[in-house]
């Protein structure tokens, strides 16, 4: 039919309408005879190359003055096939261009010899100029970027990427990452394959060293759109240093909470040394005047003193107990209510309401129950004495336990008597007291080393007359990284 | 002359031992615990010492130091730093206060003191004129 109908068409049509494409086609066209000499160009080729009358190809082209070394019209009028040809050459103002061009032989008959060579060629510069700019940004983009298919064989990796995990093309993702002989857990790559959309996770890998390898993975889609996805590309983020960086503030905040300690420490043993000396002086005065009044004087602050030593050495020694939390996957929850369950009572002798806000669900973490106790315990049995100080009457404590993307929270809050900015700057870095003798001030300091220790936080939010609010804030990444790390030594030592 | 020697210290057991001592070697011990009072009383008794503790609940003695060396009213008076937070060999006193336009204090005492150079050294701040300011760390 196709034969027929084209058999219908009047010559003259044929012959306008293949003057029409070979005018318009989007390429530079040419008509190359055996001696180079171009006999036929198009308005594209013309516009480009400038005047090409009586002049041979390997001139208009390369402004050569005799035939290229491959001449690929040669090759075309040798072979009589079509080739492809990726060149290099001068346009009319003399600028290198480099061109894709495509050589197609015209003869007769199928088998007449080949009389000319049709030649189509495309500046290909820009595009040439933006593959480059592309492959210098995947190589040097200071990030790891891997291209895999769907059996997570590697296709592609950037240049960061090779140096840090060696040659890896054709190998298995797992392999190379991970150093695995399967597939990951949780793969983010896997989860973009399946719903085709965009997947982060924290990864540790292993380089071409041996070396641990802390990055932040990204995963997508190799295409914009579509359910089916071939191809995934990994983008992953160095952290290492940062890693590192957040280990030594971790260990510096340990140690500084030490040396805190210490001075602390020193500080109260001093006023009571002090404060002992100062009965000794005024009960041996006394007995010097044979005063009465001034001996029991004395003799009170000796006792007074001597309480105190007792009491700080109680509290120290609980401040010292464990030096390192000993990590379960706990219901945070459950930790609240036991605390509720123990203060209950006794804020309610006192006219105050102790209270409890805590999710409906919640999952568990790895913390260190026991710790956490005595952080709460603390928090809550100052909450109870701030509303104490306060002459507020219908005082509440709350204790609020919630998750948020990211984070742990706990937070005790009162509308007891407040502390000021001044007050705020001491209570964590001292064995500071409001509370007098009936303090040690060890009860902030040991809870802000418990939350310490499980890489949190804790902040205090005060208003004088209007009460307080303690949050302490646990990364669920830094009480994870510290659960593994903690399983880890459990296995080696085993 | 008047012999008030002016005590600021939070803790009740120090600042009853300082001022036993004092009272007992005739001098006029007043006694306020915090840095505040503290402040208000040097202006309005002008004593002829200031014993100040560093650590003190609110306002720090080292707050209160500045600005009595800040005050023309108060600017002139001997102070004695007796804390448990210093060891005197060791005190960088200008960490807490850079400003070299504020002078060092004029003695440094560890608790717990000990009474006899507690006395040699009020006495050595109190009765001699003040020439030169000691601008070394312990007494």
């Amino acid at each position: 039919m196709a034969a027929e109908s084209r058999s219908k068409v009047p010559r003259r049509l044929t012959d306008m309408i293949y003057q029409s494409l070979f005018q318009h086609v989007p390429f530079n066209v040419a008509i190359i005879d055996r001696d180079y000499n171009i006999v036929e160009a198009n308005k594209n080729f013309t516009e480009h190359f400038g005047d090409w009358h009586g002049k041979k190809c390997y001139t208009v082209h390369k402004q050569r003055m005799t035939p290229c070394d491959e001449c690929p019209a040669l090759t075309v009028f040798k072979k009589g096939k079509a080739i492809v040809t990726d060149s290099v050459g001068f346009d009319k103002h003399g600028r290198q261009t480099h061109y894709v061009g495509h050589c197609a032989p015209l003869k007769r008959t199928e088998h007449s010899p080949v009389e000319y060579v049709l030649e189509m060629i495309r500046p290909v510069t820009e595009t040439a100029q933006w593959q480059q700019e592309y492959q210098i940004l995947f190589d040097r983009v200071p990030c790891y970027i891997t291209v895999i298919d769907e059996q997570y064989r590697i296709v592609r990796a950037n240049e960061a990427f090779r140096e840090k995990f060696g040659d890896v093309i054709n190998h298995y993702c797992y392999e190379v990452y991970k150093r695995r002989d399967s597939k990951c857990k949780n793969c983010p790559a896997a989860k973009t394959f399946r719903d085709g959309k965009i997947h982060r996770s924290n990864q540790v890998g292993t380089s071409k060293r041996g070396q641990d390898i802390y990055y932040v993975v990204s995963t997508s889609p190799l295409k914009r759109t579509g359910d089916n996805v071939a191809h995934v590309i990994e983008i992953s983020t160095d952290v290492t240093d940062l890693k590192k960086l957040e280990q030594q503030v971790i260990e510096a905040e340990r140690l500084g909470a030490v040396g805190q300690t210490v001075a602390g420490l020193a500080h109260s043993i001093k006023n009571i040394l002090m404060g002992l000396e100062g009965g000794k002086y005024i009960v041996s005065l006394g007995l010097q005047k044979n005063d009465k009044k001034m001996i029991s004087e004395g003799w009170e602050m000796l006792e007074r003193n001597f309480e105190k030593t007792t009491a700080l050495v109680k509290d120290f020694l609980s401040f010292s107990k464990g030096r390192l939390p000993s990590l379960k996957m706990v219901d945070p929850g459950e930790i609240v209510k036991e605390i509720v369950g123990l203060y209950k009572e006794i804020a309610a002798r006192s006219g105050i309401e102790l209270r409890a806000d805590i999710p409906s669900k919640m999952k568990q973490a790895p913390l260190d129950p026991d710790g956490i106790h005595t952080c709460l315990t603390n928090l809550v049995s100052n909450a109870i004495d701030a509303c104490l100080m306060s002459e507020k009457k219908g005082s509440d404590v709350i204790i609020r336990v919630w998750e948020t993307r990211d984070k742990l929270m706990f937070e005790v809050s009162d509308n007891g008597s407040g502390i000021d900015y001044e007050l705020k700057k001491k209570i964590f870095t001292t064995f500071f007291t409001t509370k007098g003798g009936q303090g040690t001030g060890l009860g902030l300091l040991t809870t802000r080393k418990i939350v310490q220790e499980h890489g949190g936080k804790i902040f205090v939010d005060s208003t004088p007359g209007k009460g307080s609010r303690f949050r302490m804030e646990f990364p669920f990444k830094r009480l994870t990284a510290l659960y593994e790390e903690e399983q880890k030594l459990k296995k080696e030592q085993s | 002359m008047s012999k008030d020697i002016l005590i600021v210290e939070d803790e009740p057991d120090v600042a009853t031992y300082l001022a036993a001592i004092l009272k007992t070697n005739g001098y006029h011990p007043v006694v306020v615990s915090d840095a505040k009072h503290g402040f208000q009383s040097a202006k309005k008794i002008c004593p002829v010492l200031i014993c100040l503790d560093i650590m003190m609940p609110q306002e720090s003695g080292i707050s209160m130091y500045s600005k009595l060396k800040q005050e023309p009213a108060t600017r002139e008076i001997p102070v004695l730093v007796i804390s448990g937070v210093i060891q005197t060999d060791d005190f960088d006193f200008r960490s807490y206060i850079p400003d070299e336009s504020i002078p060092l204090p004029d003695c440094f005492m560890e608790k717990p003191i000990n009474v006899a150079k507690f006395l040699k050294t009020i006495d050595t701040l109190t009765s001699s004129p003040r020439k030169k300011k000691r601008h070394t760390h312990g007494c």
